[in-house]
This record gives C-alpha cells, sequence and structure tokens, in this order.
C-alpha cells in the first residue's frame, strides 16, 4: 500500500530527466502550460458554483433524508444495506459531502463494521458523477449529455451492488 | 444536468418555505463561499497538473504512451485522430494510477478535441465513453477511504481494496457495454 506514495515523486522526477535529455525547456513548458489553468477556471466557475448551490439547498431542505427513506426498501431489494441510501445519494454530487457521509457511518456502526465495509467499497469504487460531468462538458457546446449521466448511475449501482456482495463474503 | 438542477432547487425551495425560509439565504452564502473555496483550490493544483502535462507534450512522452494504449482506446473510441488519442492516452492512464487530480484537466482537454470534430449541441458516443471511463475509473488504490478507516481505528484498513477493485472494474465494464450497446442501438445518429 505504501508503494502508492511513490508514483508521483519517481514519475515527475523520470520525467524532467527524461525531458531534459530531449532537450525540452522544462521551466517553459511548465509555465506555458500552468497558464491554461487560469482559462480553465474561468469556464468553470459558473457551473460549480450552480452544483454547489443545488446540493447545498438539497442538504438543508431535509430532502436528502426523506429520499432515503423512500429508497432504502429499494436498496434493500438489491442488497444494499439500507443504511448507506444517503450516502448514495450524496456521493454522485460531492467528494467530500461522500466522505463525510462516510465517516457518519464510522462513528455510528464502527469502522470495522459490514455496513462501514460496504460504504468504503461505494465510495471507493464511485466517481462523483453529476460533477465530473459538469467539468468535462463546461469546456464544449455539448448541451444534451444524452444517455451519459443515466448510464453512468446504472453502472455505478451495479457496481456497489457488487461490492456489498462481495463484503459479505470477503 | 437542466432537469436535475431544476428538480433539485424546485423541491428544496419549496420544502424550504415550510420548514425554515431563512436557510435558503443561508446557503447561498455558504455554498458560494464553498464553491470559490474549491475554485481556488483546483486553479493552483490545475495549473501545476497542466504545467507537467506541457513538459510531457513538449518531449513527446504522450505519442510514445498513446502508442502503447492505443488497441485499447481504438476498440473503445473508434477512430479518433492523433491529438485526441494522446490526449485520452493520458487521461486513462493517470486514471489508473489514482492521480484524480491530474486526470481532470487531460480529461477535458480530450474532451475538448472531441468536441472540435463533432458538430453538434448533442454528446457523441466517444465523448460519452470518455466520460463513462471517468466517472466509473478503475481507481487502483483508494487511499482516502484508507487512511480514513485508519484513523477511526480499523483492525484491518486494507481489506476493502480488494471488493473496492473488483466493483469499480465490473461498473467500468457494464457502463462500457452501456456505450457500446447504444452505439449499436443508434448506428446512424453520429454520423450527422
Amino acid at each position: 500500500m505504501n508503494a502508492s506514495i511513490f508514483i508521483i515523486p519517481v514519475l515527475l522526477f523520470f520525467l524532467i530527466i527524461y525531458a531534459t535529455i530531449k532537450k525540452v525547456n522544462c521551466y517553459a513548458s511548465f509555465v506555458l502550460g500552468a497558464k491554461k489553468a487560469l482559462e480553465l477556471c474561468y469556464n468553470l466557475f459558473p457551473y460549480l458554483i450552480a452544483i454547489f448551490f443545488a446540493l447545498e439547498l438539497f442538504k438543508v431542505s431535509g430532502l436528502v433524508d426523506i429520499l432515503s427513506n423512500i429508497l432504502s426498501p429499494v436498496l434493500n431489494f438489491f442488497g444494499i444495506p439500507p443504511e448507506l441510501s444517503q450516502l448514495l445519494l450524496i456521493r454522485p454530487f460531492s467528494g467530500s459531502g461522500g466522505l463525510s457521509a462516510l465517516q457518519d457511518l464510522f462513528i455510528k456502526y464502527g469502522a470495522d463494521s459490514y455496513i462501514s465495509r460496504c460504504g468504503c467499497v461505494l465510495v471507493g469504487s464511485s466517481e462523483t458523477i453529476f460533477y465530473i460531468a459538469t467539468i468535462y462538458f463546461s469546456q464544449t457546446k455539448i448541451k444534451r449529455l444524452w444517455y451519459a449521466i443515466p448510464l453512468a448511475l446504472v453502472a455505478c449501482f451495479v457496481g456497489a451492488i457488487v461490492g456489498c456482495l462481495l463484503c459479505k463474503i470477503i | 444536468m437542466r432537469k436535475v438542477w431544476f428538480l433539485m432547487i424546485v423541491c428544496s425551495i419549496a420544502f424550504l418555505l415550510f420548514k425554515s425560509p431563512n436557510s435558503v439565504i443561508e446557503s447561498m452564502i455558504t455554498s458560494s463561499t464553498n464553491a470559490i473555496e474549491l475554485l481556488i483550490k483546483l486553479l493552483g493544483i490545475y495549473a501545476i497538473w497542466l504545467g507537467i502535462l506541457e513538459i510531457v507534450e513538449q518531449s513527446k512522452l504522450n505519442i510514445v504512451l498513446s502508442n502503447l494504449l492505443s488497441p485499447i482506446i481504438k476498440w473503445l473510441f473508434g477512430d479518433v485522430d492523433k491529438q485526441t488519442k494522446n490526449y485520452i492516452s493520458l487521461n486513462l492512464s493517470s486514471n489508473m494510477l489514482g492521480l484524480g487530480n491530474a486526470c481532470t484537466p487531460m480529461g477535458i482537454k480530450a474532451m475538448q478535441q472531441l468536441d472540435k470534430n463533432h458538430h453538434s449541441i448533442t454528446a457523441s458516443h466517444q465523448m460519452i465513453m470518455l466520460l463513462i471511463l471517468n466517472a466509473t475509473s478503475i481507481q487502483l488504490l483508494p487511499t482516502t477511504v484508507i487512511s480514513l478507516r485508519a484513523s477511526f481505528n480499523s483492525l484491518e484498513p486494507t481489506n476493502i481494496i480488494l471488493p473496492s477493485i473488483i466493483a469499480t472494474a465490473v461498473s467500468t465494464l457494464v457502463g462500457v457495454l452501456g456505450v457500446k450497446f447504444m452505439q449499436k442501438l443508434f448506428k446512424g445518429r453520429n454520423k450527422n
């Protein structure tokens, strides 16, 4: 597990060496590339505000709790512990929100419980779908995502079902 | 996105009108502050990764990488031009390494490149494929989750790695097959 902390430093080290051998001006290239971040964030800004505002209202209004109550029996049917419904609802929108929901599970049920392990797998195997969709398409002229989001949600849901099943066995 | 946003805002506000109308204004302030905070963080980290990306491009390493991944990309995306292929391969490889912050700017570049060759406001199959791959990303090591577990005195914080990898592989597979299926179903649509 500790090997993972070496990935970025080692790659970066060899990249710089390799580029220098190839007679690339690393400093100039880096500056040139970094400059583009401003434009990217400039385009990103309105979308980020929109998604954060909606999510905050959603959380504050208590709709999350109501929806998760509705969702619970459905989850139960698919073999996902109903305690995870809140996590499942927030996870597609926000990474930090998903992590804090996971933390709540740890506090409530303990980090080694079956429920917490399922929660971990859920967070570890899925992504912030709505957020990614917003960011990735923010720099394009695309207005209709067609079947992209439903498919991503279904795919992650199937992954979650399999993950919870595996947690029971392993 | 349009519909989801509309539903979230309207339902939430309708609810809050009865519960506590005050919190609508409070949410405006907290959410905008949080969004700006995240934006500034992202600006910094994206600048670094875009800088590194530029070095990768200048040293032509991206071409080496995209040649390596070429068969996979060809199967997933069909025919794409060289530049797009380069960005996609960078996006996928950083994704697999779990470099979440690195793969986003590269993915956006790939998406822009796909957008250039696509003349419609509806997303193409290739774009959706790229999105699906990122949304169901194969992450080999869920490091944040593991460290969070460890901080809660878990006895075996790493025993979720294997189920996570299998679960994410399944979700990616479902996603990819889903796109392939839709491609078959709407064969003509991509061309116009």
